[in-house]
């Protein structure tokens, strides 16, 4: 399973009324909110899989859809250049 | 009715001095008058005030910005600590190991690094120095850090038909963005507008080549495209909108809603020495003066894209025209868009553009 990580320059970013952005090089990203619950979680240790279970039971959802949805948006995150993926071998415990 | 704008981005001008020439810089003409500078404690307190108003994030400019190391450490120190993203825009030639290694230490986030075109003799007789080695040097060494790195080129008559040698030097030195803006017209750059707008043919060109490799680099580099707008048919939405978004502190601590709005000689702008930004921000004649759609005249009044272009940018309003409070003569709908295509027209015509003024103190 694939270990998502914040690319340098890249910060999640959570306001006191609870909206969440991401600060990207010269940029602004406002995020909904099903958005910043994955990107949260991002830290370069949690996999993709971890996440999903995570927000699978924060939000007692179906586990398949949730792996599917958690792993469509950081795919698209990836393509954005705002995700990447950690090595494997750099895994913490 | 000032309640609902919130700054999102603070523009932060350390100072207008600056190594190099460039003849299409946009500082204003005048920078001897900006030769006292905002202390490192004021700029703090800037910074303090602007993470009050909600500012997310920072850019630190000039001139150039690392002619104040010091402040600059500090100042990226301050923005980390209240949560706010710092972006250093530099031209390199100052940025050693040493610098380096203290402003990803204060929490630096991303650096652009500015390059005056891909190859060294044509870089460097822009820049009006021997600067091109440093600054790939630079560039080099960035791009191994843990630190977000962007290669910008300005774009002008002179050097935009090497827009591919500009995205292969960043592809061969590992940057994975590259900005390519034509230049902007204010300050230096109005005053060398006839040696630095490139011809519509060239315009396009670019635009093409820059697509392509767009396209073929998708995924691993990418690539900004800021267009000429006296080519395009709709002006740029400047600042998205005055007042609504963005403010600059000029190094003399003069609170402006653009970049370039020095130039607006008809309207008083508050410094930070004097009253608190968020005074600034939400009550000044200035930053109030073109807020929201209530001051736009015809065209723009009842244009379905006032929201969307926001008339244009009031600075180059008032340099074509001497009325800020107009349509910006670029969009094709300005009744006056004759004072551009007048430009545009001797552009074409002219086998040779004129002679390039460099930038001096």
């Amino acid at each position: 399973m694939r270990t998502p990580a914040l690319a340098a320059g890249v910060r999640f970013r959570r306001a006191a009324d609870g909206s969440a952005v991401l600060l990207i090089p010269e940029g602004v990203v406002s995020l909904n909110g099903s958005a910043a619950a994955v990107l949260e979680l991002v830290d370069g240790r949690r996999t993709v899989g971890e996440i999903a279970e995570d927000l699978t039971r924060r939000y007692e959802a179906d586990p398949a859809q949730m792996q599917a949805d958690v792993a469509e948006l950081l795919a698209q995150m990836s393509s954005k250049m705002w995700v990447v993926w950690a090595p494997e071998n750099e895994r913490q415990p | 009715m000032s309640a609902p704008y919130r700054p999102l981005s603070l523009l932060a001008e350390l100072t207008y001095r600056c190594n190099l020439q460039c003849p299409y810089c946009y500082n204003p003409l005048d920078l001897r008058a900006y030769r006292r500078e905002l202390d490192a404690a004021t700029w703090c307190r800037v910074l303090d005030e602007a993470a009050d108003l909600g500012v997310l994030q920072v850019h630190f400019s000039g001139g150039e910005p690392t002619l104040r190391p010091e402040e600059c450490v500090a100042l990226v120190r301050r923005a980390r600590e209240r949560g706010m993203y710092s972006n250093l825009i530099t031209q390199g030639t100052f940025l050693t190991d040493d610098l380096l290694d203290r402003l990803l230490d204060a929490g630096l986030d991303h650096i652009q690094i500015s390059v005056q075109a891909p190859h060294a003799e044509l870089a460097d007789q822009i820049a009006g120095a021997r600067v091109h080695q440093r600054k790939i040097e630079a560039l080099t060494r960035v791009a191994r850090r843990p630190v977000a790195l962007t290669l910008n080129c300005v774009l002008h008559r002179h050097n935009i038909d090497q827009v591919e040698d500009v995205i292969a030097l960043a592809e061969r030195v590992g940057v994975r963005r590259v900005e390519l803006a034509n230049a902007q017209l204010y300050g230096w750059a109005y005053r060398n507008r006839l040696a630095l707008l490139p011809t519509r043919e060239q315009v396009e060109r670019a635009r093409d080549r820059v697509r392509e490799a767009a396209r073929r680099l998708a995924g691993r580099m990418e690539i900004t495209h800021v267009l000429a707008d006296y080519y395009e048919p709709y002006p740029k939405p400047c600042m998205n909108g005055w007042g609504q978004m963005f403010l600059t502190v000029a190094p003399d601590g003069r609170v402006f809603p653009c970049p370039a709005a020095a130039a607006i000689t008809t309207l008083r702008f508050e410094s930070v020495t004097e009253k608190p930004l968020a005074w600034i921000w939400h009550e000044s004649e200035s930053f109030n003066a073109y807020r929201g759609v209530g001051w736009m005249p015809e065209p723009c009044r009842s244009c379905e894209r006032r929201e969307v272009d926001w008339g244009g940018c009031r600075c180059q309003a008032f340099l074509l025209t001497g009325d800020a409070g107009l349509t910006d003569p670029a969009c094709s709908k300005s009744p006056l868009h004759a004072l551009v295509t007048r430009i545009t027209e001797a552009i074409t015509a002219a086998p040779q553009p004129a002679e390039l003024i460099p930038r001096r103190m």
